[in-house]
């Protein structure tokens, strides 16, 4: 593939979201998004064992109004969550997500209506163990990331299997407890190989094409990706969950840009500072990009101190308008970008 | 390799660890005694379960924004480290520097404070109160972000003296006013924002901001200050110069190790050792590995007499039993019940009841807490189908020509599990639950998983002892 467009500077354009301890407004541990024809903006929120009963999709628009939220509760029964991973919305308005604890894919209008599921663990055709991506092609074809299988599975919507490839190794095709999955234009098939710290591409049907990336916290290089996906040129938006950052590469897998997180006060945040004076007051005052001691210097403890940075990104997704929305579950909110064509 | 080497090496791996298995005994016996306290006391890599794994299955663990979150996070790494001593010194300390989440509504601080106790956990005594003090979790529970240069506020400095170094008789009022001086301007980055939020439990608006330390110039008080009679410009690090040399905190620091370590109750015989661990202190330059390296090649704390003279605290009973039975190897549904049964216990980490810490040894023990201890150890020792219970049956049948006799079956049984002593009248009433349930019969091709099972249930009802209780 070569590169018809030159590698423009991806810029910040806003934060959305807000920490909740409650279902309404708000996000609890996000994990993912997904977007809606309508304009909607789906956000999967996993939550946390304290406020598992609160598992929901939430739902917006790019004003930032809250449109409601919608889920069939916590638990074990049709259409229930435990620990759900990833989302994914086909042309019918129909929700798909997978469940890492339940190991199954579960189907639910955005009216919150049951609509299938289907999987159990193993490792049969069908079967999944720990899924945890999930991305849908314009043919309507479910690719499911399998950690504990090393593994892709792909399904129709019905939740009949298609096949899957990978196993377990670092070679090319293997797998190392993979995440995220994005796809391009074209449908080929990228997969966060999360503790391989690369990125692979294939065909549509699992033919090995490249892999980009290696440990380290360079240029271009990754800790544990957790997701990817790619714009209709082709350039490659990893979140690189163990470095906290988002790394863009070309189509070929070069460097184009690192980002480390720049979050402001979206339009909830505001709403909350406004009416907490104390708060915003000392808030004010302070510096939220300070200089750290010398034993807090890993990503993770940075991130944990520097509330702009990115701190847990556990999805990244481009809408409609190739805006890049980079999913924080420890820090409740979606940071979006957008590339600067040209 | 003789009994009595194995109950040696079982006694010092219960005490400086939490506890092991017969195979680990073994290998630990076959370097030596002395070699062992070395490893002990000089960690190499924890090789403990990986953070990334950890982080990824348990959101709540990346957020550290629960307390029974963090609590099950270090209790992870208390089962599956390789360096039991460094995470019962990080343990030690924590019940010493007590630090409850209560006020400060940051799991992830209390987190980095434990991360700080084990960085120091045995080196230089100074070193550790240093780092004490600069510690943000410890700063807001001691309110020393309100001790300013014009407005001292005591708090810090007295608990320095009276709780985490000294004792109280060691110095007077003007002493605990100098040394808060000492620590005017030692606070927290961003001490305004941070103290509005832990005092609001704010979660908003993008949840927890981590702490650390700053130290403010202009609000230090530089003047002349005396303290426990030495004059000069002090600042915090001058005061704790001083403190370490004092022959009190010797006395303090070999005491509190002592009662950790050895016995709940210091008689005259643990005195005598205390005498060796104050002169290793000063000699070592106040380093806590060779205190406790004195401590653990003492003829008293080898002898017969120290065994089994401590009761189990509720986090040592609860990570021992995991560690026996093998489980929580790997992320697990449900892993942060393990912090909420230590509280149920009497010990709920970053929960001590005041910063006094906890009251141990016997204290340990009420009618509730034995409830909650015999079930928790029964359900983990219970079950023949968690690893290391497996392979614990696995070991008593190797090479059995015929059915184990119930009291054979108690003796293998209390043998792998310590090897306990048990009293007469104990090994009675167990003989006679074995002999209820028959015969088991671990031979290979006819042990079955009811053989197996009835170890199990002989396990489980072992744990109830007041034998298995104590360390």
């Amino acid at each position: 593939m070569t590169t018809a467009v030159a590698a423009g500077p991806v810029e910040y354009l806003k934060t959305i979201g807000l920490t909740t301890n409650q279902s309404g407004r708000g996000f609890t541990n996000p994990y993912d998004c997904a977007f809606a024809p309508d304009g909607r903006i789906l956000i999967l929120n996993r939550c946390d064992t304290v406020r598992a009963s609160l598992v929901r999709i939430g739902m917006m628009n790019w004003e930032e109004d809250y449109l409601g939220e919608f889920s069939r509760g916590y638990g074990r029964g049709d259409g229930q969550w435990i620990l759900p991973v990833a989302i994914a919305l086909d042309d019918q308005g129909v929700v798909y997500v997978t469940d890492e604890q339940q190991h199954r894919v579960t189907a639910l209008d955005t009216d919150g209506n049951f609509v299938r599921q289907w999987g159990e663990k193993g490792n049969a055709a069908g079967q999944m163990n720990g899924p945890a991506g999930l991305a849908m092609n314009a043919e309507g074809v479910l690719y499911v990331v399998e950690q504990g299988n090393n593994r892709v599975q792909r399904f129709t919507t019905s939740g009949e299997s298609l096949g899957t490839w990978g196993e377990t190794g670092d070679g090319p095709g293997q797998f190392n407890m993979p995440w995220g999955v994005g796809l391009d234009p074209a449908g080929n098939v990228y997969v966060a190989d999360w503790r391989n710290d690369r990125i692979q591409k294939f065909t549509a049907d699992g033919q090995f094409i490249a892999a980009y990336g290696a440990s380290g916290d360079g240029d271009g290089q990754l800790s544990r990706p957790s997701g990817v996906c790619v714009d209709s040129d082709g350039y490659m938006y990893v979140s690189d969950w163990g470095n906290e950052r988002v790394q863009i590469l070309d189509p070929d897998g070069g460097f184009v840009q690192s980002l480390r997180g720049q979050a402001t006060l979206s339009k909830w945040a505001q709403d909350f500072m406004s009416v907490n004076p104390d708060e915003r007051n000392t808030r004010e005052m302070s510096n939220l990009v300070p200089e750290l001691p010398p034993h807090l210097d890993t990503p993770y403890l940075i991130s944990s101190q520097t509330e702009p940075y990115f701190w847990g990104p556990v999805s990244v997704r481009l809408d409609s308008e190739d805006r890049l929305f980079v999913v924080e579950s420890n820090r409740h909110r979606i940071q979006v970008y957008q590339r600067r064509k040209g | 390799m003789s009994n009595a080497d194995i109950a040696l090496m079982a006694h010092l791996m219960r005490r400086a660890g939490f506890g092991a298995s017969r195979d680990e005994l073994e290998q630990r016996v076959a370097r030596g005694y002395e070699n062992v306290v070395e490893d002990l006391v000089n960690p190499g890599t924890p090789n403990a379960m990986p953070d990334d794994v950890i982080r990824r299955y348990h959101v709540d663990m990346a957020e550290m924004r629960e307390l029974n979150s963090a609590g099950a996070y270090w209790i992870y790494r208390m089962v599956t480290t390789d360096n039991p001593l460094e995470e019962k010194m990080a343990l030690f300390w924590h019940s010493l520097f007590a630090t409850g989440y209560s006020k400060l509504n940051q799991a992830r601080a209390l987190m980095n404070q434990i991360d700080t106790f084990r960085r120091h956990s045995m080196g230089s005594f100074h070193t550790m109160l240093v780092e004490l003090s600069r510690d943000p979790a410890m700063i807001i529970w001691l309110d020393n972000n309100d001790n300013h240069k014009d407005d001292i506020n005591e708090n810090y400095g007295r608990e320095l003296l009276e709780l985490f170094s000294m004792g109280i008789g060691n110095y007077t009022e003007d002493d605990v006013k100098e040394c808060a001086r000492a620590f005017t301007g030692w606070t927290l980055g961003n001490a305004e924002y941070m103290a509005t939020r832990a005092s609001r439990d704010s979660i908003w608006p993008y949840s927890r901001i981590a702490w650390h330390f700053q130290y403010r110039d202009h609000d230090h008080d530089d003047g002349e200050k005396t303290f426990l009679g030495h004059t000069g410009n002090f600042n915090g690090e001058d005061i704790i110069n001083i403190i370490v040399q004092q022959e009190a905190t010797a006395r303090f620091v070999s005491t509190r190790l002592f009662q950790f370590f050895a016995a709940d109750e210091v008689d005259a015989a643990g005195e005598a050792v205390i005498e060796q661990m104050m002169a290793t202190y000063f000699a070592s330059n106040y380093e806590i590995r060779s205190v406790l390296r004195t401590l653990f090649n003492s003829d008293y704390f080898k002898s017969e007499a120290a065994r089994f003279a401590r009761v189990k605290g509720p986090v040592e009973l609860v990570v021992g039993a995991v560690r026996l039975a093998g489980t929580y190897q790997e992320p697990t549904f449900g892993a942060d019940q393990l912090a909420r049964y230590t509280l149920y216990m009497g010990q709920g980490i970053f929960q001590p009841p005041s910063v006094e810490g906890w009251h141990e040894g016997s204290e340990w023990i009420d009618s509730g807490a034995l409830v909650e201890r015999v079930n928790f150890v029964g359900k983990e020792l219970g079950d023949p189908s968690n690893p290391g219970v497996k392979a614990l049956i696995d070991r008593m049948s190797a090479g059995v020509e015929r059915p184990l006799s119930a009291e054979e079956q108690v003796d293998a049984c209390a043998d792998l599990l310590g090897p306990m002593q048990l009293s007469s009248a104990t090994r009675t009433s167990l003989s006679e639950f074995a002999g209820e349930q028959g015969e088991a019969d671990l031979r290979a091709g006819t042990r079955t998983e009811a053989d197996d099972q009835r170890i199990a249930n002989l396990l489980r009802l072992l744990t109830a002892t007041r034998e298995y209780q104590l360390a």
